[in-house]
C-alpha cells in the first residue's frame, strides 16, 4: 500500500477505485466497518444514555453520574493495560488476586506509614507481581494463560494468608485522610478516580499510537512469525506488559481501596474476568493485532451504567448476571459480523448481488 | 509439538510410542510418591483405609469432569462454565426433589440440564462463532445467574437415599464415586484411544483448518466435546448435592479451575491435539493427596490454595522446559 501509482482498476470491478492514495486511505478507515470498530460500542452507550431517562427517572442526576464513574474507575484502569494484553495475543488472568493483594499491602502501608507509604506500596507491590508474571512467561517460557491462573491462586492466597486474623481496614478516624480523598474526592464535580483513569488511558494511547514499542505490541498480535522475524523481541515486550499491568492494578487500587476502606482475600473474586468482558466487549479481537482504546473505555462506561440502570430500577442481582453475561455473547456475535465488513467497500460487496452475475462486456 | 494423526509404518513404532507415553505422566507418579511417603512419617493418619479411601473418592469425583475437560482441551479449546452447571445441576435436581418428584427422575432431569448447558456453549462457539474462552465465560455467568435465580438465593435441602447413594453408596466394597469414575476412566481411555471420534478431537486440536479441508465434522464434534463436559459437569454437581444433601446457587464457585488444574497437571497440552486420560486421572490424584495432606497438618485453606497454584506453575514450566527443549529452544530468540 506504500506504492503511489494507482493500481489499474480490474475488469469487471463494481466501483470505481478511488484516484489517489489519500482517498483511498480514507476510504479503508472509514468503511463502515472500521467506523464502527472504532466506535460501535461508543454509539451503543450513547444509544443507552438516551434511552437511560425512561429505564430510570433517577439516572440522570449529578450524585448518581458521579457514583457509576467512580465505581468503574478502578475496572477501567485495569481494561487499558488489559487491552494491550489481548492486542499481543496474552492474558492477565491473576488481576483478581493482584488487585486484592495489592489492596491488602496498601491498607497495610498506610496503617505504617501514611498516604506516601500506602501509595509507595500499592505501585510497588503490583509492579512486583507483574514481574513475576512477567518472568514466568518469559524466562521459564510458562504459556500466559496458564502461568497467570496459576499465580491467581497464589496472589489470592498470600492476600488471603496477611488477612488470616481478619481484614484490613481503615479505621473510621481516618476519615479526613488525603489517602481517603483519593476514591472520595471531586475535581469541579468530577470524581477524582474517574480522571485518573482518563489519565492512564491518555498515557496507554501514548505508549500505544506513538511510541515503537506500541507498534511492536500490535505488531506481535497480528502475525507474531512476521514480527519475529522482523526481530522483535517478544519476550520484552511480553516483560513489558505483564508490569504495566501489576503497575495499573496498583493505580486500579489505591482508586478502589480508598472508597471501600477494606480488603481481604476474597476482595473482587472474578474481576479478572470482568477485566477481560470488558476489553472484549470493547471491540478488541482476542486472536490479537487488533483492538482500540476508546472501544475498551466505552465498555467499562457502558457495563458500569448497565449495571446502575439494572439495580436502580430493582432487578434481582441473579438476573443482572444474566442480563450482563447476554451482552457479551452478543457482542461478540456481532463482533463476527464487524469482522466481515470491516475491509473497504466489504458492504457494497454483499448488497447487490446480481451485479456480479451480469456479463462483463 | 503435537503428534498428528499417524502415517503408514506409525504402526511399528506405536510400542515405542506407547512407552514414551508412559514415561511422560511417570513424573507425575515421583512426586505423588514423595509426597505420600512424607504425609506418611509426617501424619500417623495419613496410612489409613479411611483416609485413603477419602481421598481417592475425592480425587475420583475431581477426575470425572476432568476427564471430559481433558478431551476439550485435547481439542484446543477450554469449558470455563462447567463450575456454573455444577451450581445448577444440583439446584434443579435438589428442587425437583423437594418438590415430590422420584429422586431418579430428579438426577435425570440434572444431567439434562447439564447436557443442555454443553449444547448451548457448542452452539455458542461453532454458530456464532464465539471464542470458546469467552463464551463460556459468558455462560458461566449467565448459567450462574439462572441457577441463584431458580434458587431464588435459598438453599434446596434434600433428604434422599437414593441421591446419598450416589456419593456415600457401596457397590461390593467399592465407593459408588470411584465406580462411577472408573467407568467414565475406562470410556474416555477407549474414546480417546480407540474410536475415531477420539482421533477427530485430536485432529482439530491439532490443525483445526487442515482437520476442516481433510472433511471432518469439525462443528458437529466440538459441539458433542462441549454436551460430553457439560454431562460431565452435571455428574460433578450430582455427587456434590449428594455429598451436602442440598442444591443452592452458590456451589461450584471456581470448580472451573480444578478441573482444568487436575488436566493441566496431568501433562495434556493447553496447545491441544494430544490427550492423557492417565495423566488427568494422576493429577486428580496428586491434587487430593496434596488437599489431604494440608489438611491433616492443620494448614489454613489460604495456604492450601497458594500450594495449588504454585503446583499448577511448576507443572506447567516443567512442560514448557520439556517442550522447548530440543525443537524450539531456538525459535524464541
Amino acid at each position: 500500500m506504500t506504492s503511489d501509482t494507482a493500481l489499474p482498476p480490474a475488469p469487471g470491478a463494481q466501483a470505481p477505485a478511488p484516484a489517489t492514495e489519500t482517498q483511498r486511505r480514507w476510504a479503508r478507515q472509514h468503511s463502515i466497518g472500521a467506523v464502527w470498530e472504532t466506535w460501535g460500542i461508543t454509539a451503543v452507550l450513547v444509544v443507552l444514555l438516551a434511552a437511560s431517562p425512561l429505564l430510570s427517572s433517577d439516572f440522570l442526576t449529578v450524585a448518581n453520574l458521579q457514583s457509576v464513574l467512580r465505581e468503574s474507575a478502578y475496572l477501567g484502569i485495569v481494561a487499558a493495560a488489559m487491552t494491550l494484553a489481548v492486542m499481543n495475543d496474552t492474558f492477565d488472568l491473576s488481576v483478581g488476586g493482584q488487585l486484592a493483594l495489592v489492596s491488602v499491602t496498601t491498607l497495610m502501608g498506610y496503617a505504617a506509614g501514611g498516604t506516601g507509604l500506602a501509595v509507595l506500596v500499592a505501585v510497588v507491590t503490583g509492579v512486583a507481581c507483574g514481574a513475576v508474571n512477567g518472568a514466568l512467561v518469559t524466562a521459564m517460557r510458562v504459556p500466559p494463560f496458564v502461568a497467570t491462573l496459576g499465580m491467581l491462586f497464589v496472589f489470592r492466597g498470600v492476600a488471603y494468608v496477611l488477612t488470616q486474623h481478619g481484614p484490613k481496614a481503615l479505621p473510621y478516624s481516618e476519615i479526613g485522610s488525603p489517602f481517603v480523598k483519593i476514591g472520595g474526592l471531586n475535581l469541579a464535580g468530577i470524581p477524582l478516580p474517574f480522571l485518573i483513569m482518563v489519565a492512564f488511558y491518555g498515557a496507554i494511547w501514548v505508549l500505544l499510537r506513538r511510541t515503537a514499542t506500541g507498534r511492536r505490541i500490535l505488531a506481535f498480535g497480528s502475525s507474531p512469525e512476521a514480527a519475529r522475524f522482523c526481530g522483535i523481541s517478544v519476550h520484552r515486550i511480553r516483560m513489558l506488559i505483564f508490569v504495566v499491568i501489576g503497575f495499573s492494578v496498583g493505580v486500579a487500587a489505591l482508586t478502589y481501596v480508598s472508597r471501600v476502606w477494606t480488603a481481604d482475600g476474597a476482595a473482587q473474586d472474578g474481576f479478572e474476568l470482568r477485566v477481560i468482558a470488558a476489553v472484549v466487549l470493547g471491540g478488541t479481537s482476542l486472536k490479537g493485532g487488533k483492538g482500540t482504546l476508546i472501544g475498551t473505555f466505552s465498555a467499562v462506561l457502558l457495563v458500569g451504567v448497565l449495571n446502575d440502570l439494572l439495580v436502580s430500577s430493582g432487578v434481582d442481582a441473579s438476573y443482572q448476571r444474566i442480563v450482563l453475561g447476554c451482552v457479551l455473547i452478543t457482542a461478540l456475535a456481532i463482533d463476527g459480523l464487524r469482522t466481515r465488513f470491516a475491509a473497504p467497500g466489504s458492504f457494497a460487496r454483499v448488497l447487490p448481488r446480481r451485479r456480479r452475475e451480469a456479463p462483463a462486456p | 509439538m503435537t503428534t498428528a494423526a499417524p502415517e503408514r509404518g506409525a504402526r511399528a513404532a506405536a510400542p515405542r510410542a506407547r512407552l514414551s507415553r508412559a514415561i511422560e505422566s511417570a513424573p507425575l507418579a515421583v512426586p505423588l510418591v514423595l509426597i505420600a511417603v512424607v504425609l506418611t512419617v509426617a501424619t500417623d493418619r495419613f496410612l489409613s483405609v479411611d483416609n485413603l479411601t477419602n481421598v481417592v473418592v475425592a480425587a475420583g469425583i475431581v477426575a470425572i469432569p476432568g476427564l471430559a475437560m481433558t478431551l476439550c482441551i485435547a481439542m484446543g479449546e477450554f469449558d470455563l462454565s462447567v463450575g456454573s452447571t455444577v451450581s445448577l445441576t444440583g439446584a434443579v435436581t435438589c428442587t425437583w426433589i423437594v418438590g415430590g418428584h422420584p429422586a431418579g427422575v430428579a438426577m435425570l432431569v440434572g444431567l439434562l440440564v447439564g447436557a443442555a448447558v454443553g449444547l448451548l456453549n457448542g452452539l455458542v462457539v461453532t454458530k456464532l462463532g464465539v471464542t470458546p474462552f469467552i463464551a463460556t465465560l459468558a455462560t458461566l455467568v449467565i448459567v450462574r445467574g439462572v441457577s441463584l435465580a431458580y434458587t431464588g438465593g435459598r438453599d434446596a435441602i434434600v433428604s434422599s437415599s437414593t441421591l446419598k447413594f450416589l456419593a456415600a453408596g457401596r457397590v461390593f466394597g467399592v465407593p459408588m464415586p470411584v465406580v462411577l469414575t472408573a467407568v467414565t476412566a475406562l470410556a474416555a481411555w477407549w474414546m480417546v484411544n480407540r474410536t475415531r471420534f477420539g482421533r477427530w478431537v485430536c485432529a482439530i486440536g491439532s490443525n483445526r483448518e487442515a482437520a476442516r479441508m481433510s472433511g471432518l465434522p469439525v462443528d458437529r464434534v466440538r459441539t458433542t466435546v462441549y454436551v460430553i463436559v457439560g454431562v460431565a459437569g452435571g455428574i460433578w454437581g450430582l455427587l456434590i448435592s449428594s455429598q451436602l444433601q442440598k442444591g443452592s446457587g452458590q456451589l461450584g464457585l471456581g470448580f472451573e479451575l480444578d478441573a482444568i488444574t487436575v488436566v493441566v497437571i496431568g501433562g495434556t497440552s493447553l496447545l491441544g491435539g494430544r490427550a492423557s486420560v492417565v495423566g488427568t486421572l494422576l493429577g486428580a490424584v496428586l491434587i487430593e493427596t496434596i488437599r489431604n495432606g494440608l489438611n491433616l497438618l492443620n494448614t489454613p485453606p489460604a495456604y492450601q490454595r497458594i500450594s495449588i497454584g504454585l503446583l499448577l506453575v511448576v507443572a506447567l514450566t516443567v512442560q514448557a522446559m520439556r517442550r522447548n527443549a530440543p525443537a524450539e529452544a531456538l525459535d524464541d530468540v
